[in-house]
């Protein structure tokens, strides 16, 4: 459940970015076609590796459910902190990504 | 009267919403309440002791109680402890008259020295549960209303969406401080990214109550005679009458993990006797509840209540069967374990958040109207004080459900009766006092009460409770713990939510701004 959850959160960071508008929110410029693209695949690959961790971590039954709730808990966590604190919800994103492999070792 | 599609869509939305948010807003805040609904009775009955023992020590004291003190009963009902609710709880029934089911007596033991524990009477978080489907009605009324307003949820729902234009393009927009803007944004946030859950609990819901919603399916594949739904989603297990002469009782312990070995991994979560001491004797071993995700309730074993001897496995279900176990088991979370049951419950808020949002925007755009005038309508009054009393009233009267616990003395007679009656109590006061106030007075002081009561409720607990400390240091009562720190947070939370209604407006051009806002809005 715990990397599955940082899997998740980083992809919908990833899928936010990829967004002109948030992009330039959060970073101060537009992103260029190719940084928008690679952005929109890192999300999605993101999300059905967390799908992947989900299930190997807890069987179908279970790996399905703890996914929607992690989907779900990722998202909303991420638009409620972006407009109070932006910065925390990218390092949140990054740090997620950098303990994902301990987790996955772990698991 | 031209009227698109989607225009027509937004009526049904914003009526639908209204009518029926004060309603479903309650039943959704009491069943999220109801996802901790073992953590609350634990809390509720701070009489019984925070001990972890194993299900055989339990069964063997269960049954030597038992046979000292219900003897020449029909049944005896064993619920074995676990980690949510660690109490050994034992019940028996009478045999009734023909045609007249027989009364029940349970009692409480301590699961390690099986002695009767002297608990107070209380509902505890069944409370909730009840409510939150039969909305302390009288049967079937209540269940009725709350499937109606489930109906009306996923109509709702379906036509929220339909409206909703910028789903993918909004997905992670949310702007505060903005007035109306802030409060579209955030019901919208909560809507689409917990929209799995929404509509998984609505839909779900329904199908619980399918024999009341969706007859026909049901008569079009088991005919008149829908009992044999129920008899292959509730198997009746072997359940021979009384032979009338006497013959002692198997050992019940033993029989527990022969029934594991037919559960790999499982659980035991009940244990039935029929006619006890009886030539006829039989002992049903039930799986835990929370072992799969779908619900299966005829998970059974079945014994010679004599020799012991294995008689039946119950079959695994057929697959409509399954179905409706899975919906189940999704919408009861029973499988849950601590960081999961904790998600469910921070989606029960998200979506009793999406109503009260909602309900606070179909007020806010029309009150905006009469802004100038300052005077406002009766019907829009109405809807306020309707709010203010479906939002912090409720609340406040949870926190009046949970201080009535710890004040009224033990001893008092009816007084489980006494607690629900002080939270129906303190909500009609409530209404009362919206009534009273003007709008804004009353936000502040019923989330201002309501604040004070939760925050407080660890210090309410230590003072009654003297042994709050040595509860959670020498017996690791992390249930207690938790369920006080949560009602600290929540009421650090309506404290905030209490300033912020306290201060009028800040921004001047935040009005001017919102109002453009709602003319450029589509959903109106």
């Amino acid at each position: 459940m715990l990397l599955a959850l940082l899997l998740c959160y980083p992809g919908f960071a990833g899928l936010c970015l990829s967004m002109d508008r948030h992009h330039a929110e959060l970073l101060g410029y537009k992103p260029t076609a190719r940084r928008r693209s690679g952005l929109r695949l890192g999300g999605w690959l993101l999300l059905a590796g967390s799908l992947w961790a989900a299930i190997a971590a807890a069987g179908w039954a279970f790996g399905l459910v703890q996914w929607c709730a992690a989907l779900m808990l990722s998202a909303l966590s991420l638009v409620l902190l972006l407009p109070y604190q932006p910065r925390l919800a990218l390092l949140a994103a990054g740090l997620g990504l950098l303990v994902s492999p301990l987790a996955a070792l772990a698991q | 009267m031209k009227e698109g599609f989607r225009q027509s869509m937004a009526w049904l939305h914003t009526w639908v919403g209204l009518v029926f948010g004060w309603l479903l807003l309650a039943i959704f805040l009491t069943g999220t309440l109801a996802y901790f609904k073992d953590e609350i009775s634990h809390w509720m009955q701070p009489e019984v002791p925070s001990r972890s023992v194993s299900n055989e020590t339990s069964v063997i004291l269960a049954q030597s109680y038992l046979q000292q003190h219900a003897q020449g009963v029909s049944r005896w009902f064993i619920n074995l402890p676990d980690a949510r609710e660690p109490v050994l709880s034992v019940m028996w029934q009478f045999p009734g008259k023909p045609g007249e089911r027989g009364a029940f007596t349970q009692k409480l033991l301590d699961p390690a020295t099986g002695a009767e524990l002297q608990v107070r009477d209380t509902r505890g978080g069944e409370f909730f549960y009840r409510f939150h489907f039969q909305l302390q009605m009288p049967y079937p009324w209540g269940r009725w209303l709350s499937t109606a307003a489930a109906m009306l949820m996923f109509v709702a729902l379906i036509s929220g969406i339909i409206i909703h234009k910028k789903i993918f393009k909004d997905f992670f927009t949310f702007r505060p401080r903005k007035g109306q803007r802030s409060w579209l944004d955030g019901h919208n946030a909560v809507g689409v990214l917990v929209l799995p859950f929404h509509l998984m609990i609505t839909y779900s819901s329904l199908v619980i109550f399918m024999s009341m919603v969706m007859p026909a399916s049901i008569l079009a594949t088991y005919g008149e005679d829908s009992r044999a739904l129920f008899n292959e989603a509730f198997p009746a297990t072997s359940n021979a009458p009384a032979a009338g002469r006497s013959a002692p009782l198997v050992q019940l312990e033993p029989l527990l993990q022969q029934a594991r070995e037919q559960w790999p991994g499982g659980r035991v979560g009940r244990i039935t006797v029929n006619n006890p001491g009886d030539a006829n004797a039989s002992v049903n071993v039930m799986r835990h509840g929370g072992d799969q995700v779908v619900r299966d309730f005829g998970s059974a074993v079945s014994f010679d209540g004599v020799s012991g001897k294995l008689l039946q496995v119950a079959p695994p279900q057929s697959p409509i069967v399954a179905i409706r176990g899975g919906f189940y088991g999704l919408h009861m979370g029973l499988f849950a374990g601590p960081l999961l049951r904790w998600l469910y419950f921070i989606c029960g808020l998200a979506a009793t958040a999406m109503i009260g949002t909602g309900l606070v925007i179909w007020l806010g755009k029309r009150q905006l109207k009469h802004a100038k005038s300052g005077v406002t309508p009766f019907e829009l009054r109405l809807v306020e004080v309707l709010n203010i009393a479906s939002m912090s009233g409720l609340v406040l009267a949870v926190a009046a459900f949970f201080w009535a616990n710890r004040l009224l003395p033990v001893s008092f007679a009816e007084r489980a009766d006494w607690e629900v009656n002080s939270f129906f109590i303190v909500w009609g006061l409530s209404l009362l006092h919206a009534a009273l106030r003007r709008g804004r007075k009353a936000w502040v002081e019923q989330l201002g009460t309501a604040a004070l009561l939760l925050a407080s409720v660890p210090l309410l607990d230590a003072l009654t409770v003297p042994d709050v400390l040595d509860g959670f240091l020498v017996h690791g009562d992390w249930v207690r713990a938790g369920f006080d720190l949560t009602c600290l947070a929540a009421g650090l939370f309506l404290a905030w939510a209490a300033w912020k209604m306290s201060r009028p407006a800040v921004y001047p051009s935040a009005a001017a701004r919102s109002r453009r806002a709602v003319l450029e809005t589509e959903v109106i």
